[in-house]
């Protein structure tokens, strides 16, 4: 028996338990093929047992036998990632290319196709900060924490922007469009300069970057011609082995306010409020406005308020804000820069939010270097992973899978989405989380569906559920900005006009780069010629 | 049937006792505070489920090296497995040591 202190309790276990993966190679092409691999890397970097197939699985699924991969290899330079594409694509076997594998509610490090073979980049963590010019070159190993503690352990001033988890790499949340809560929170923007690997195993460096000495790879975004940085995200056009950023100067001062509202219908008068001075630019962050269980199921469990099936009911949802102090709605409010502009903006603020009425509305203020209150930390680009904390609301095992439709910043067509969808959620019995970022035009209105793991019942209502969500967003216009693996073709197929012209021009240029369909077939709904009939829309 | 699979396994964890290893506490600072530091989401969770004082696993007294390594492995509860790609074995048997304060 083990030799423990404390032995795992079954109860304890994530005990995800999968079946071999039905890889559409044979078993004897995906040895040979990870016997390349193997060759290519060394053996200390090719992972193939049902241990590693289980990590490298859905850790948020609905079903984890559909998407569990055959392997994971994991090269540490591009020159190895160049090596293993050319494997695969001899081999005809497909590869799925992950930069940490922490992508939690969006597939994690699973592929949509299962059997494929993982190309986890998780030890590439090189770093070059510019801190002049205020960017940094990284490759895709680098999580926000690696980052972090560069620019903290060598006193560089300059600020990251982090998603909630924070638990990722940098570049792939870019590649994925993460969110932060900084004006540098819409990630892919700040993306300048590639380095990609071509499903051929050629290797391209996009605008400035083409020019070998060149000195603005990582100042001047577009270079000569077609742009490309942006057809390598959320794409399967290409491998990202290195990525420019733009990083945030730190500011002088941060202000602004906690606000918090009181009424359901308070939020289209909160999106009216801000919309304007977010398109003005008196805030350039992305702000958040998020629904009181946002908050509260990160604090509590839901087993502590109610042992009731079903969505929260009216009194419930009261009593818990009342312990914490929420509105139905909240929001933080930030304004960064040198200390005269902020104040000057943040008369127009403080003058907007108090012709709404909010229910409280507490200031905020920190210089560089005061100490602050961690979970203040998302504000000043502090990496974080406590919002997770809400994967436990149903007091056992759980998670979250994203619904996410790209809204407009009108208070009215907003508050008319929500009321939609909450109903959808009291339909399906589900606990409504949801949040309404900001982009600079735009608003997505990002909703976090709590899984309950130990409860199967409850697990057959979520795909159904999405579904349903996905086709009402869908008349009204809204599609997803981004999609967990199990919905990349249906979010895919609402973006249809002229027959589906934009998912035949993918497809065109997947065909033309990557002829043997061996990159991440499936991704975004794109599939290669090869693999077109697994489409699932 | 994961159950059986896993006391299987742990059955052959190494339980020889090892010097605790000098960079077990830097590499657990790199691969693990993230979440096990004073405000991470396992420190957040584990709270809820013993002493508070105790959540950060670093002030556990309790953790066998053994413990560390099948726990990480294959996850507990919310926490997900750690792939071998983000952690070598090698890693995790250094942090294990650390966590462990020398208990194999």
């Amino acid at each position: 028996m083990m030799r423990s202190g404390r032995n795992l309790a079954s109860s304890e276990l994530r005990a995800i338990q999968l079946d071999v993966p039905h890889s559409p190679a044979s078993a004897a092409t995906l040895e040979k093929t990870l016997k390349a691999m193997s060759d290519t890397v060394g053996a200390a970097a090719v992972f193939a047992t049902d241990e590693d197939r289980d990590a490298y699985s859905d850790h948020f699924p609905i079903d984890p036998q559909r998407h569990r991969p055959y392997a994971a290899v994991a090269p540490t330079t591009a020159e190895q990632v160049q090596a293993l594409v050319r494997v695969a694509a001899a081999n005809r076997v497909p590869i799925w290319t992950v930069s940490r594998g922490k992508n939690l509610g969006y597939g994690t490090a699973a592929p949509v196709v299962a059997g494929s073979i993982i190309l986890d980049l998780s030890r590439m963590k090189k770093i070059e900060v510019d801190v002049e010019n205020a960017t940094v070159l990284l490759e895709p190993g680098v999580g926000f924490y690696d980052l972090y503690d560069y620019l903290q352990t060598r006193n560089i001033p300059l600020m990251l922007s982090v998603p909630g988890n924070s638990w990722g790499s940098v570049i792939g949340n870019a590649l994925d469009r993460g969110l932060g809560y900084t004006p540098y929170g819409e990630h892919t923007r700040n993306l300048c300069g590639l380095e990609v690997v071509l499903p051929d195993g050629d290797i391209v460096r996009t605008g400035m970057g083409a020019m070998p000495n060149s000195p603005s790879w990582q100042l001047h975004r577009f270079g000569y011609g077609p742009a490309w940085d942006q057809l390598f995200v959320q794409s399967n056009f290409g491998i990202v082995t290195k990525a420019g950023m733009w990083l945030m100067p730190q500011p002088e001062i941060i202000r602004g306010f906690d606000v918090e509202m009181d009424r359901m219908e308070d939020l289209g008068p909160l999106i009216d409020a801000i919309g304007p001075l977010r398109r003005e630019g008196i805030l350039l962050q992305s702000p958040t406005i998020g629904n009181w269980f946002r908050a509260a199921n990160i604090l509590t469990t839901r087993k502590q308020w109610t042992d009731k099936p079903g969505s929260l009911t009216d009194d419930v949802i009261s009593a818990i804000r009342k312990q914490f102090g929420l509105g139905w709605w909240g929001v933080s409010l930030r304004v960064y820069g040198r200390e005269t502009v902020v104040q000057a903006n943040m008369d127009i603020l403080e003058k907007a939010l108090k012709a709404i009425n909010p229910m409280s509305m507490k200031p905020f203020s920190w210089r560089p270097g005061e100490p602050f209150a961690p979970t203040q930390g998302g504000w000043m680009g502090v990496p974080m992973t406590f919002p997770m904390q809400s994967a436990n609301w149903f007091g056992g095992r759980g998670g979250h899978i994203g619904f996410s439709p790209v809204l407009t910043q009108s208070g009215k067509l907003a508050l008319e989405q929500f009321q939609r969808t909450y109903a959808r959620y009291k339909e399906f019995g589900m606990d409504y989380q949801a949040s309404f970022a900001f982009g600079e035009r735009h608003m997505l209105n990002v909703n976090a569906v709590l899984l309950n793991l130990d409860d199967p019942q409850f697990m057959k209502r979520v795909d159904p559920f999405l579904r349903t969500l996905i086709a009402d967003a869908r008349q009204h216009g809204y599609g997803e900005y981004r999609a967990h693996i199990d919905y990349m073709d249906v979010v895919a197929d609402c973006y249809d006009y002229n027959n589906h012209a934009l998912r035949r021009l993918n497809e065109r240029i997947k065909d033309a780069l990557d002829p043997a369909g061996i990159l991440a077939p499936g991704k975004s709904g794109i599939w290669p010629s090869a693999y077109r009939k697994e489409r699932k829309a | 049937m994961r159950q059986l699979i896993l006391v299987a396994v742990a059955s052959l964890v190494s339980i020889t006792a090892h010097a605790a290893d000098p960079d077990g506490k830097q590499l657990f600072q790199q691969k693990c505070a993230m979440c096990h530091g004073p405000v991470g989401m396992g420190t957040g969770l584990l709270a809820r489920r013993m002493k508070p004082e105790v959540a950060q696993l670093e002030k556990r007294d309790d953790l066998s090296a053994a413990y560390v390594e099948r726990a990480a492995r294959i996850g507990i509860l919310n926490m997900p497995p750690i792939t071998r790609g983000d952690v070598t074995d090698a890693q995790l048997t250094s942090i294990a040591q650390y966590l462990s304060k020398g208990k194999p």
